[in-house]
């Protein structure tokens, strides 16, 4: 039972991990490889403003997601546009900059366990006899209610809209008049902000430390790329894949074989399936 | 603003578009008069589809992208004239906002979407009720598409992926509905459906279309006034009945 509840959590929080990333990729296909970046300075500006600006929690949470939603609009209007339809140059300048984040928030004092962010809620319940702390619980709703809230904006609204169709053929969403970098940029801060979200939900858990941003960015890469690049609904079962494994064999084996596993479950998968699970590159082909 | 009082809606006066040294467009000037059907007819490589990218922008695309990777050189010198106004460097959905819009060649559908979601996504424009009078418009011009609005695009057949380009198109309320060869690779029977789906629209709206084709047949007698290309050049220009008289005309498309 334990294993249960905890695999879930832990699926969730993968989902919650890599949601942004799929998102950026999916609809605009930006590779963000600043992703684990962004998640971490948003816990980081959350701690600033919690203890050195004596802000309240919620005020400090909302503030540092407004911020870093603008990081990742400037994240793309002044560099990534540059690179824009070049892969691989997508990927080296997001990593870079990504890197560039990281290690100035190490050489700024990032260092150590001192920077802990505090719990929504500090108490806990007994589900079928496993304690979980009511925080758990909030990041797996806060989870379920983002994904409803991206599916909606994503088939409901005319914004999101234009991003699945930007994200399918630019050139007949271009003359239907849907600006591609407008579009690009929102989908890029919008990943931003689900990184940032998901910082702010999981960094209380532990410690805010420089090392998680890498291990973030992997985990995304791993999901995406097992769920298949850009498909959510791959992106959230290999969540619950990983996640289950992950689980499973920090149960079983040792704690720190859960990156492993990861990066296991990456190569099994592109063995017997190199597009990913839901990766649908290639198969629609256009009948003519 | 209103269209100058010659008639015309769109003017392309001297166009030359060159992708790095090779010349697509030579010098050409069309005139689209506005509410009429014009047809421009032309082989493969007789520059239709530059033509096409040119009036609807995405040309500026192409030389960006280009310019990004280190590609082709795209330049292009002349006159692009929509109501009077140059518009020769707006970008492609700058134009769309000003009512140019592009159904494009092989239709580009939005092919993991559903018929619906396609023709919403055409609607980015459209304000609601625009959106609700034209999505109902395009069922009744194809009611086939009514019962298919739930399949994704990608499963429709030829046919109905251009029907449903041309839907989509009509739901980003264009004033210049431009056609990049709409009846390319459709069944003969489907052919002449989609020619006189064309001709209704002309004569229910005051959409002014500009189509282009290479397979002329079953359009000639549908369009107001067309003209021929080769090499980038216009050879011929002329009424529809002109066209169809004219001796080289009969030899080129009508195989006779």
């Amino acid at each position: 039972m334990e294993l249960v509840i905890y695999g879930i959590i832990n699926s969730v929080s993968l989902i919650l991990m890599s949601i942004g990333f799929a998102l950026a990729y999916g609809v605009s296909r930006v590779p963000n490889f600043a992703h684990g970046a962004l998640f971490i300075l948003t816990g980081y500006i959350t701690w600033i403003f919690l203890y050195q600006a004596g802000l309240p929690y919620a005020l400090a949470v909302i503030l540092s997601l407004i911020i870093i939603a603008l990081i990742g609009a400037a994240l793309y209007q002044l560099i990534l546009i540059r690179v824009r339809g070049m892969p691989i140059s997508e990927i080296i300048a997001s990593f870079g900059v990504g890197l560039a984040i990281l290690e100035l928030l190490r050489w700024a004092g990032l260092r150590g366990m001192t920077y802990m962010l505090p719990p929504f809620m500090k108490e806990s319940l007994n589900i079928a006899g496993v304690p979980v702390s009511y925080h758990r619980v909030i990041i797996v709703g806060a989870a379920m209610i983002m994904l409803f809230f991206l599916w909606y904006f994503t088939h409901y609204t005319k914004p999101g809209l234009a991003l699945r169709a930007i994200a399918q053929n630019e050139r007949a969403a271009l003359v239907l008049g849907i600006d591609s970098d407008r579009a690009a940029t929102v989908a890029v801060s919008l990943g931003a902000v689900l990184a940032g979200l998901a910082g702010v939900l999981l960094l209380p858990l532990g410690n805010i430390v420089v090392e998680m941003g890498y291990e973030v960015l992997v985990f995304a890469i791993a999901v995406s790329v097992c769920g298949g690049l850009g498909s959510w609904k791959g992106a959230v079962v290999a969540s619950f894949l990983i996640g289950f494994a992950q689980i499973i064999t920090v149960t079983y084996l040792a704690s720190h074989y859960h990156f492993v596993v990861a990066l296991l479950i990456i190569i099994i998968v592109l063995i017997t399936k190199p597009s990913g699970l839901y990766g649908r590159q290639k198969e629609l082909e256009e009948r003519v | 603003m209103s269209s100058p009082d010659n008639g015309f809606l769109l003017e392309i006066k001297n166009l030359i578009v060159f992708y790095e040294n090779a010349i697509a467009i030579n010098n050409v000037s069309l005139n689209f008069r506005e509410g009429q059907i014009t047809g421009v007819f032309g082989a493969n490589s007789a520059g239709k589809s530059s033509l096409m990218h040119t009036v609807s922008g995405i040309i500026l695309d192409m030389k960006e992208k280009e310019k990004r990777k280190g590609g082709e050189r795209i330049t292009w010198y002349g006159e692009i004239k929509y109501r009077g106004e140059d518009i020769l460097n707006l970008k492609p959905s700058e134009r769309a906002k000003k009512g140019i819009v592009l159904c494009p060649e092989r239709r580009q559908l939005f092919s993991e979407s559903s018929a619906l979601e396609n023709l919403k996504i055409g609607g980015y424009l459209a304000d609601k009720t625009q959106g609700k009078k034209t999505l109902d418009y395009v069922f009744s011009l194809f009611p086939e598409l009514q019962k298919l609005k739930y399949r994704e695009a990608g499963f429709l057949s030829g046919g109905e992926q251009q029907m449903l380009a041309i839907g989509r198109a009509l739901m980003a309320q264009p004033k210049l509905l431009l056609l990049d060869e709409p009846l390319l690779g459709l069944a003969p029977s489907v052919e002449s459906r989609l020619a006189q789906a064309i001709k209704q629209i002309r004569n229910e709206t005051k959409i002014t279309i500009a189509l282009s084709e290479q397979y002329a047949r079953p359009l000639f007698p549908v369009i107001d006034y067309g003209y021929v290309l080769e090499n980038g050049g216009i050879v011929l220009e002329g009424s529809s009945r002109e066209l169809m008289d004219n001796p080289d005309v009969i030899g080129a498309y009508f195989g006779m």
